[in-house]
């Protein structure tokens, strides 16, 4: 048993002391109820279940939830699907993955979201060519695994969003 | 590019398990011994023992746990199955992986039984020059003992690599699943001390 | 055999349990039909504008709405805390299943109940007959199928589970005795379908499943094969006569006649997984105080799991049977007939049972869900087309399809029947033969998956005409011209089609295509890279509908305008919810803003009675039982075989209707102050919406009248109100190949539409169902038919090999399809892009061992088994092109399986341009292809 802090979208949880086995999916799913952070295969091969975690130093990047256990991430700082609206507002990213109808069942979404959300924070700190852009974006959500779309969609819905935006996204 | 589903692979591991009781998980296959430096020494002739003693040192090096991570192209392959890497993951600029699907990100301090995810410290993918995928156990020598290729390491320092190296004895502790390395770390390098010692003489 | 109705409502009466699925009350926000009504009355709608899906704002937000996403806590009205429970299933059916070894579960690890099969005999479980065989196999028993259950654990809290999970991984918790080899049973089902045409196009058939009806070999050697020939029996003379004639086209098959060219060739179709990201989960709770049960589980059929569920119980001993059963469904991660008669709800309803008091969970990981999710049927299909070589066209057409079914039967053979009666494509011949037989196997259960069947038997056609094409040779777009069964001609069942058939368009459009036209040019100039290039077409058609397809819904409009639908159809990704807002908004003028969908006790003021089997009825019977006001051959249907938007919107649309002319109608001409005797009074055909305004009919004659003002839906409908107009109508519609229609009279006026039962709302008071009169349903000799409805996709790919390596890359594709009046068009193309992925992963990457080394062995997941990712497919050089309807009346056809098919054949035919090689199985992996261009 260990006793583990985390911050989920901005709140505190814990200290809760926690079986060294148990996963973070679990523990945002069966402890939380944060339902928002899906499983599907629990061997990290699809990354449905993928979180954003914060570094201190500013840089983000997405971690599997299945294959980790919760202790891993004491004194980390984490986003999901649930966090990013705020007040009510949906995302940037949110809105385009509604305008494009990108998603069909929906439960890959929250994973796809996630690892756009990082990929858009990324590019802002360093920029690439437009001539890069679409290879860029495949290779960021090429580990996310869909069975309805085809990824087409997706993969527009994000480029869309940095097209709107060239001079914070592109060199 | 799309991905390979190596069925002619599929199929010998099928034959395999074919011969084993069906019930018992993958990890309870016992992992191959490995044969002690000194039964070679009724080898009379020195290159030949030599030779020898890389063979059966190449078991290791030949073997799922050793040869996933050491590649001919720049994704690794998983599982005793040697299936490619799923998600599927690209070496990246450092052997880390790409932005987005870096290694220590899944693969943490230490294998996750749980989660049958194999890990340690150092996890990542041996540079281009030491794949050994595809290669004879020769042409494995060969590429071991050339410093351009192997990392600028004399014959002393292969054998203090893959004696005691950390990463490298994750092979023989790899977590639920997966088939250990044969034999043990410490034979492993007692089998490569003596191939020196007779000239690290290469077999064909 | 489903259980009749009739049996049904004697159990529900005999047996004192009510089926009641109410919803739980409204109760702010919270509770579960909240979460799944959709988008809410307070909520952003994206599909008001076009601009969204109704479940746009949940699926973006990680709101609750999976039934995985539920927990005890999550449901007002039951204890917090949920217990979690797991099946150990059986990865041997070869050795006899000798006992239950648990010991590795001490001290909290143990579990809190145990339930095997003789639980189950001791309380009176009985199993519905779709899902028959033990719902665990009894000790001491061979087990039937691998992944077949054994034991049921359920264990207090998630800690003593999960701890308890690990520790079972590990050991070996079945123990297996003597060997008996595989259980072996006689065939699902074996059919023949021969069609011998008339002499002309007009004359009757000779002979055809729909003049003669269906018929089964009578004899099987050894209970395993069917035997096909004709045999000297006094009994079975339909079978004989079907026999003698396909006998006779087999030999003029085989006849050597230099004008004629007939090509003979076998293809092997592999064992797939639908892969729905969801894996299937469900939650449960009895409360044995008020004998209630409760479940919440995510499927394509609820009807279907609400009555197995009430079936299971209904003969049970008194503490085990529920006086009433609540069962509430989800919106699903995916289904594609994976979650369509899945006996997953079933082992939910049983974990609650025997836990009472508790609610319980069970949830396949995805390990689990290989292991006992519903597989696609591995093919092996033997098929023989007769060409004349002088018009390229086909004189005769035999097939032989062996399904390799699985443990239980689910849909084998119906499976077996639509993929023989799909097995002439789009094509026209006027000598058909076909026998189809579906072997049981200790494999994983076989049943529903996109396709169904005709994925596998058009993909060895259309890969066989392109051979055809090469060896007479002739173009493979002229081939399909010269043979596309045409309007009005007969398909191998001996019916026609009720729909358009657009083959000519579709051909052309591929024709046209760059893709095309660029086929030679692209091989030349790949040879001179290095690379081997090749171009594959292929054309699909599939029906939709399943011969016995109910549509069921309630739609509502308040004072303010506001739209509330509810369908007996189900969410899985096809968008259905936005599909029947958009279709009933084209009546309304605006789009609901609360859609419930799996609704399956919503409609009580029809107070349908059924009994039955609509698939087997005969006309005598049915024609009395008609007679009962309240009768319908059918109450309720899944959502499957690309039902969604020409069943599953279908009653909305017409209840729409019904409240635009009896509702929105006459309160608009009050507005307009136009009276009754007005001519303009029964121009309510011809008025139209426009955001959100109703425009009154231009006028035809030269009216002296001053112009009518558009009227806001938000004013109509207070009208509506005002004067306790219509403000909502609840109907029934029936689809037998045909909608079955009737007569209403409504506010004195004669209504006829393709509905059979109706209710009619006013103001804001109760429904109150109308007696129909004289309703039609379609004919019981309908069931003869394969099919009337189908729709179209043509599909082109060229491939890149790499010579050395035999990495294929698809270079550029098109798909091009038709679905008349397409609900929700980014959905269409987006389902035609998914289908495509998926095509591709048919044809490459997926692919499951049948038997011990399969997924029945519990050990398979995503390494082993690809799927296809962004990586597999031409992201940016894949065009879907969806023809517009052929007039604005034209029906929404459906199209979520068609846009998979041709994908196939398409790919195969593309290598065999590349290489020269023409593979006969699937998959076909890169291993396989590098080995032919060695």
């Amino acid at each position: 048993m260990t006793t583990f802090n985390v911050k989920i979208n901005g709140r505190g949880y814990g200290p809760t002391e926690v079986r060294d086995e148990l996963t973070m999916n679990d523990y945002l799913r069966e402890y939380l109820g944060l339902t928002g952070t899906k499983i599907s295969c629990g061997a990290a091969q699809c990354l449905s279940c993928a979180v954003i975690v914060d570094n201190p130093d500013g840089t983000s990047y997405t971690s599997p939830t299945c294959i980790v256990a919760a202790v891993r991430f004491n004194g980390k700082s984490i986003r999901t699907v649930e966090g990013h609206a705020r007040n009510g507002e949906l995302s940037v990213l949110q809105k385009a993955f509604i305008e494009h109808f990108a998603f069909q069942c929906g439960y890959c979404t929250a994973g796809f979201l996630n690892e756009a959300q990082v990929l858009l924070e990324r590019l802002a700190k360093k920029r690439v060519p437009r001539a890069d852009l679409e290879k860029t974006i495949a290779e960021a959500l090429d580990g996310h695994l869909c069975r309805c779309t085809g990824y087409i969609k997706y993969h527009e819905a994000v480029r869309d969003v940095i097209l709107a935006d060239p001079q914070r996204y592109l060199v | 590019m799309l991905a390979e589903l190596h069925a002619g692979v599929l199929l010998g591991v099928a034959a395999l398990l074919a011969t084993m009781i069906s019930a018992q998980a993958v990890s309870d296959v016992p992992a191959e011994s490995l044969a002690r430096a000194d039964s070679f020494a009724a080898i009379g002739d020195t290159a030949a023992r030599s030779a020898a003693l890389f063979t059966e040192a190449a078991k290791v090096l030949t073997h799922p746990r050793c040869m996933n991570c050491h590649p001919a192209g720049d994704r690794p392959r998983q599982g005793d199955v040697r299936g490619l890497h799923q998600p599927p993951v690209d070496r990246g600029e450092d052997g880390f992986g790409l932005p987005a699907l870096r290694c220590p990100i899944c693969h943490q301090q230490a294998n996750f039984d749980p989660g049958r995810v194999p890990g340690d410290p150092a996890w990542h993918l041996a540079p281009r020059e030491m794949g050994w995928e595809g290669k004879t156990v020769g042409q494995i020598c060969a590429q071991i003992k050339d410093p351009a290729r192997n990392g600028g390491r004399s014959l002393d320092d292969i054998v203090h690599h893959i004696g005691t190296d950390h990463l490298v004895g994750w092979a023989w502790a790899p977590g639920a699943g997966r088939q250990s390395a044969p034999g043990t770390q410490a034979q492993e390098g007692a089998l490569l001390d003596e191939w020196v010692k007779t000239g690290a003489a290469c077999p064909n | 055999m489903r259980t009749s109705r009739r049996d049904f409502v004697k159990l529900l009466t005999g047996s004192g349990i009510a089926l009641s699925v109410s919803r739980l009350a409204l109760a702010g926000g919270g509770d579960f039909a909240a979460r799944e009504t959709l988008p809410g009355r307070q909520n952003w709608n994206p599909a008001a504008t076009g601009a969204g899906r109704i479940d746009g704002v949940v699926k973006v937000t990680g709101s609750k709405l999976y039934a995985g996403d539920f927990r005890a806590a999550d449901l007002p009205g039951w204890p917090a805390q949920t217990s979690h429970a797991m099946l150990i299933r059986a990865t041997d059916a070869t050795h006899i299943y000798d006992a239950l070894d648990l010991s590795s579960l001490t001290g909290a690890l143990r579990p809190s109940v145990v339930v095997t099969a003789e639980d189950l005999a001791r309380i009176g479980v009985r199993v519905p007959q779709f899902y028959a065989g033990d719902l665990f196999c009894p000790i001491r028993r061979t087990p039937v199928y691998l992944g077949q259950p054994i034991a049921l654990l359920i264990f207090e809290d998630f800690d003593r589970f999960d701890q308890a999970r690990l520790a079972l991984r590990d050991a070996t918790v079945v123990k297996y005795g003597e060997e008996t080899g595989q259980i072996t049973r006689p065939p699902y089902a074996a059919f023949r379908f021969t069609r011998v045409a008339g002499a002309t196009p007009d004359a009757l058939d000779v002979y055809s499943p729909v003049k003669n009806g269906w018929v089964s070999p009578g004899k099987f050697q050894n209970t395993e094969r069917p035997i096909w020939a004709r045999l000297p029996i006094p009994t079975g003379q339909e079978y004989a006569e079907a026999a003698r004639y396909g006998e006779d086209i087999r030999t003029e098959l085989a006849a050597d006649n230099p004008a004629r060219l007939v090509l003979e060739r076998q293809f092997e179709t592999q064992s797939v997984d639908p892969m729905f990201l969801e894996p299937e989960s469900g939650l449960a709770w009895y409360d044995p105080s008020r004998k209630n049960l409760e479940l919440v589980v995510g499927v394509q059929s609820p009807y279907d799991a609400a009555e197995s569920v009430a079936f299971l119980f209904s003969e049970a001993k008194a503490a085990h049977k529920p006086a009433r059963i609540n069962m509430q469904f989800a919106y699903m991660g995916g289904g594609f007939g994976g979650r369509d008669h899945t006996p997953f709800p079933l082992y939910v309803a049983l974990a609650a049972m025997f836990f009472p008091g508790h609610p319980v969970r069970l949830a396949n990981n995805r390990y689990e869900q290989f292991q006992s999710g519903i597989k696609r049927h591995a093919f092996s299909l033997h098929t023989r087309m007769g060409v004349d070589r002088a018009t390229g066209k086909i004189f005769a057409f035999a097939a032989d399809h062996v399904l390799h079914a699985g443990g239980l039967a689910n849909f084998s053979p119906s499976v077996a029947t639509v993929a023989a009666t799909a097995a002439l494509g789009i094509y026209y011949s006027p000598k058909v033969d076909i026998t189809t037989v579906s072997l049981p196997s200790r494999a994983v259960t076989t049943g529903s998956m996109r396709g169904y069947g005709t994925l596998q038997t058009m993909t060895a056609l259309e890969v066989l005409v392109d051979e055809m094409c090469t060896a007479l040779p002739l173009d493979p777009i002229e081939f399909r011209r010269r043979n596309a069964l045409k309007t009005g001609e007969r398909t191998m069942a001996g019916n026609t089609y009720s729909v358009s058939i657009r083959t000519p368009e579709i051909l052309d459009k591929l024709e046209q295509h760059a893709i095309w036209r660029g086929r030679a040019a692209e091989k030349t100039r790949g040879r001179e890279a290095g690379s081997l290039v090749g171009t594959g077409v292929a054309c699909a058609t599939k029906d939709y509908g399943t011969g016995a397809d109910c549509s069921l819904a309630a739609v509502e409009i308040d004072p303010d305008g506001r739209i509330a639908i509810r369908i007996n159809g189900t969410e899985m990704g096809n968008a259905l919810g936005t599909a029947v807002a958009n279709r009933v908004a084209a009546h309304l003028g605006g789009v609901a803003d609360e859609v419930a969908l799996a609704q399956i006790d919503a409609f009580g003021p029809l107070a349908l009675v059924t009994s039955g089997d609509a698939r087997k009825i005969d006309q005598k019977t049915q024609d009395a039982a008609a007679r009962n006001p309240r009768w319908v051959p059918e109450i309720s249907s899944a959502t499957a075989a690309s039902t969604g938007a020409h069943v599953g919107t279908h009653a909305a649309a017409e209840a729409a209707r019904v409240i635009f002319r009896f509702g929105l109608w006459p309160a608009a001409l009050e507005l307009w102050g136009v009276g009754p005797n007005d001519s303009r009074a029964k121009e309510w055909e011809r008025a139209r919406w426009r955001d959100g305004q109703l425009l009154a009919p231009a006028p035809l004659s030269q009216a002296v009248a001053p112009p009518l003002a558009p009227l806001s839906l938000a004013v109509i409908a207070a009208k509506v109100h005002a004067r306790n107009g219509v403000s909502g109508a609840m109907a029934h519609g029936f689809n037998r190949w045909a909608w079955s229609q009737a007569n209403f009279k409504i506010d004195g006026q004669n209504w006829t539409a393709d509905i059979d039962a109706l209710a009619l709302r006013r103001g804001r008071g109760k429904f109150a169902r109308l007696d129909r009169s004289n309703v039609r349903f379609p004919p019981t000799d309908f069931n003869r038919i394969g099919t009337t409805y189908t729709a179209l996709c043509g599909t082109l790919v060229r491939v890149e090999i790499n010579r050395i390596t035999g990495a294929l890359r698809i270079a550029k594709a098109y798909s091009v399809l038709e679905c008349g009046n397409a609900l929700v068009p980014q959905v269409v193309i987006g389902q035609a892009q998914g289908g495509f992925a998926m095509g591709v992963g048919y044809t490459f990457l997926e692919t499951l061992p049948l038997y011990e080394d399969g997924p029945g062995s519990g050990k398979w997941n995503l390494g082993q088994y690809l799927v296809a990712r962004g990586s597999d497919l031409p992201l940016r050089d894949l065009e879907i092109e969806v023809l517009p309807a052929m007039d604005a009346d034209e029906r929404p056809k459906g199209m979520a399986e068609v846009v998979m098919i041709p994908v196939v054949a398409a790919l195969i035919n593309a290598i065999f341009d590349a290489t020269g090689h023409r593979f006969g199985s699937l998959p076909v992996t890169q291993q396989m292809l590098k080995e032919v261009l060695t």
